[in-house]
């Protein structure tokens, strides 16, 4: 264990009194990346838990690792697909001919190299972007640097469109990382969650590298529109007459950012996140019942001039980034709803919104991001209804 | 100012508002005068205000319309003289259904806008795909002629609804009734960097030389991602990331140079007839 | 009197600053700062506003009855802001219409009120005048800042002339189109009051409630 020993020897440079004393976050991240606190809570109340908050934050990450791998397969293929017609420039296609592997979109290794190439640079800027705020923060501030920036980061990357520009998503995450979180005192007190706060504060600020049809294929040239958009803008019967099928969408086969296209892979994370009990199913079941009820509800009333009233809710499930919205953010437990009442609320109120922002406002296709956050800042209030009408139950029943 | 109008109240009848400025401020006589005062010193000074100002701001209101018309058909220098520019336009006002010139009304004073939400001038849309609502029967536009009297361009005014807003504008064509001079909206509130990317002069430049219509007289002046396929010259690009606004300006303008609009009034134009 | 007419003028501007100590006045303050030359024009209208209203208030302070005193005042403000409006009408006809209705909105500015009734009505005329120029430079300190900011990197420009040349005008400039819409204002203000507070420690106000403090054994 020469490495235990190594940290042991330069603990007290670091500690109260030490040469390096501010610079205490930086190696406390370090060493508790590595190894296991062994510090224990001081104060009371104590609780019990195997999960720690390091475990959570790892278990969410391995949770994204099929989305992560559709998303670098569906990018390349895509990205492919299009090469084929409008031609490959650009130093991507330059390392991807160096290495001999070529732009084949039926050559599945091809697709993840091109994917990853798209990937990789996001999630690296992201990760020194946001890292550097982080350790900022806690340095100042001295708090701890924690895992949950892993998470945040990691979502992040896999909710942006794979051509957005490195420097505006570098701005993002400083955005989301500072306003979203440290401004309240960092993981724990954040209630916007701060991978959604960055990717909002880009959809507002750079709306054309943002949305459209020309940017979800990173290829010069090519326009491909969303699921979302075809249906937001012909109607969703449009959405066969262009050869996308439900299967494609739930796959993920499809136009859309990084990480959200696939269905199947989110549900796979969710199922994971459910199963180590880090995500509450009741969150799950609010989001997916409000969803349910309210586009079966416009389905009924029906819409001659909107065509998204007649969206039903299987293919509102699997377009935009309702699947993985309702599998890494909506079960975010710091800015959920705490109680079990609440978290059924806050889901529902998350899954109206979504159908009512897709469907009903003109402006914003896209409904999946500004619903959370919409149910993030509603989520104390919930809360407090909450246990309001809990402490009146009592106070009936025991007077 | 309150306080010296109250001292020629003074001097005039000094015993009487005396006492009541004597008297405790709580008291309710006081109360009275004071509120009933304050009142009247309060709109004595705001009326004089707007009555003084009036006419300079009706100026403004007419010097800011003029502007506009005189940029959308190419004539506006910052820092020339609006009034006298304004001159060589010739404002008359027309019936949009026969497409003929009307002196019913006097086209220095017509208020198109008024028109259009009085039911006796205006008619409510059954077709209304630029969302407005009533449309006037009558509309004032603006001629500009050459040195020899022949008609140079016509300036029409239009507008419809975009994303959040009604845009208001003038559009400018060559006196064939066809060729598209210009495009300007003088009021709206589309979102600032997207949809307000209707004032950008490179997209409003983008408006210049295109027709609106083919030989035999179908009307297609589009604004779209892509060009149709009878050709660039109908074709006006959609402004980037403003899919809302930009086919809320194809609908208005394919609806005032449709048949509810100036078509009669453009049909005219190309048979040389005004 | 306590302060000095120099302090009564000075110490709005950063140490006494009404929106970002007070917190009073941001709803005019996120409409108008788009552009740093409409914020200029409300930052001297309101400056006036205060300023004539306080002076006049304070005048009439001995004979106003307790019972309808906000009225008055309300009557005195809501005049002078028609006057402003007519003035800005007749004169300045560009900018009152990107203003639109908020120059009449002075009149529920808290700033002009929260002066009128916490200085004027206790203070001699011209201190109260003093105070309220004050006050309504302290405001437009702010709006400037945030104008500047929001203009600067929104449009690309500063009063109209460009500065950093944008990309829809064959520059290189992407502007930030958040910074034009009205929220970027609060994100802006909340940033400046940060920024405030950490320069003057005395302006963070004591938490509600203490986070409990165990020491470790």
């Amino acid at each position: 264990m020469g490495l235990r020993n190594f940290f042991d020897r330069i603990e007290p440079l670091f500690v109260k009194g030490g040469k390096y004393e501010k610079l205490f976050p930086v190696y406390e991240m370090v060493e508790s990346f590595l190894y296991t606190p062994k510090t224990v809570t001081t104060a009371a109340p104590h609780a019990r838990s195997y999960i720690d908050m390091k475990r959570i934050m790892t278990y969410v990450v391995i949770a994204t690792i099929p989305c992560i791998l559709v998303g670098l397969y569906n990018i390349g293929f895509q990205a492919n697909h299009a090469i084929a017609t409008y031609g490959a420039s650009g130093w991507r296609a330059w390392i991807i001919e160096a290495l001999g592997i070529g732009f084949n979109p039926a050559n599945p290794f091809a697709n993840f190299v091109h994917g990853l190439l798209y990937f990789l640079p996001i999630y690296i800027t992201t990760l020194v972007a946001g890292g550097i705020c982080e350790v900022v923060f806690a340095t100042v501030r001295g708090h701890e640097v924690n895992e949950g920036f892993l998470v945040t980061s990691m979502l992040y990357a896999l909710i942006l469109p794979p051509s957005a520009p490195l420097w505006q998503v570098a701005l993002g995450i400083v955005f989301g990382v500072v306003i979203g979180k440290e401004v309240f005192g960092g993981t724990g007190k954040n209630f916007l969650n701060p991978a959604l706060t960055g990717r909002a504060f880009l959809y507002f600020a750079y709306p054309a590298q943002m949305s459209g049809d020309t940017i979800w294929t990173p290829v010069d040239g090519f326009s491909g529109a969303t699921a979302l958009s075809v249906s937001a803008s012909d109607g969703y019967a449009q959405l066969a007459a262009q050869g996308m099928t439900w299967m494609d969408s739930f796959l993920g086969i499809i136009q859309g950012s990084i990480g959200e296209t696939s269905t199947l892979a989110c549900l796979i994370g969710l199922a994971f996140l459910l199963v180590t009990k880090i995500a509450n199913w009741r969150l799950v079941v609010g989001c997916l019942a409000g969803m349910i009820a309210f586009s079966t509800l416009l389905n009924l009333i029906g819409s001659d001039t909107n065509p998204m009233f007649a969206m039903p809710w299987y293919w509102h499930l699997v377009v935009g980034g309702y699947a993985f919205g309702l599998a890494f953010m909506v079960t975010e437990p710091v800015s959920a709803s705490h109680t079990n009442m609440g978290r059924y609320i806050y889901g529902a109120l998350i899954g109206f919104m979504v159908v009512m922002i897709r469907v009903i406002n003109p402006a914003f296709p896209e409904g999946m991001m500004l619903a959370i956050l919409f149910g993030n800042v509603f989520a104390p209030l919930i809360d407090y209804f909450v246990v309001q009408a809990n402490i009146k139950r009592r106070a009936k029943r025991n007077a | 100012m309150p306080e010296d109008t109250g001292q020629t109240e003074k001097t005039r009848n000094k015993g009487f508002v005396r006492r009541f400025l004597d008297l405790p401020a709580d008291s309710v006589p006081k109360t009275v005068f004071v509120a009933v005062s304050l009142c009247l010193v309060a709109s004595m000074i705001v009326s004089a205000a707007a009555v003084t100002l009036r006419p300079l701001q009706a100026v403004n209101a007419l010097k800011d319309k003029q502007i506009n018309i005189l940029q959308v058909a190419g004539r506006y220098e910052p820092g020339t003289n609006v009034a006298e520019a304004f001159k060589v336009f010739e404002p008359r006002v027309l019936e949009l259904a026969t497409g003929e010139f009307t002196d019913a009304f006097d086209p220095a004073t017509f208020d198109d806008l008024a028109a259009a939400s009085d039911p006796e001038t205006s008619i409510a849309l059954e077709n209304d795909p630029a969302s407005i609502g009533r449309q006037s029967k009558f509309v004032t536009v603006y001629l500009l002629r050459k040195d020899d009297g022949s008609l140079d361009k016509v300036i029409l005014p239009l507008h419809g609804y975009g994303l959040w807003s009604t845009l208001y504008g003038f559009i400018s064509l060559e006196a064939n009734g066809n060729d598209i001079y210009g495009l300007q909206f003088y009021q709206h509130a589309e979102t600032p960097g997207l949809g307000a990317e209707v004032d950008n002069p490179r997209w409003k430049a983008l408006w210049n030389g295109k027709k609106l219509a083919d030989d035999s007289g179908n009307l297609l002046i589009t604004v779209a991602k892509t060009a149709p396929p009878e050709g660039p010259e109908y074709h006006v690009d959609a402004l980037a990331g403003a899919t809302l606004t930009s086919v809320g300006v194809d609908n208005l303008v394919r609806f005032w140079m449709g048949e509810a609009g100036y078509a009669p009034f453009l049909a005219k134009l190309q048979a040389g007839e005004i | 009197m306590a302060q000095t007419r120099r302090q009564m003028l000075v110490d709005p501007l950063v140490d006494n600053n009404p929106i970002t100590l007070q917190v009073l006045g941001i709803c005019s303050a996120l409409a108008v700062t788009s552009s740093l030359q409409v914020s200029f024009v409300m930052a001297i209208a309101v400056t006036l506003v205060t300023g004539f209203s306080s002076m006049f208030i304070s005048m009439l302070r001995n004979h106003i009855p307790g019972s309808i005193r906000i009225i008055v005042q309300m009557v005195i403000i809501a005049s002078l802001v028609i006057i402003v409006d007519q003035v800005l009408k007749a004169y300045a006809f560009e900018i009152s219409k990107t203003l639109s209705v908020f120059v009449g909105l002075i009149i529920t500015n808290c700033i002009v009120m929260g002066r009128a009734e916490a200085f004027a009505m206790k203070n001699p005329p011209v201190a109260s005048f003093i105070d309220g120029v004050g006050n309504g430079l302290g405001y437009g300190l702010i709006l400037m800042l945030v104008g500047f900011i929001r203009e600067l990197f929104g449009a690309g420009s500063l009063f109209g002339f460009n500065i950093l040349q944008t990309v829809n005008n064959g520059g290189w400039y992407v502007p930030n189109g958040m910074l034009l819409l009205p929220p970027s204002a609060f994100f802006i203000i909340g940033l400046l009051i940060w920024a405030f507070r950490t320069w003057k420690p005395e302006q963070v106000e004591e938490p509600e409630y203490k986070i409990q403090v165990v020491d470790a054994h």
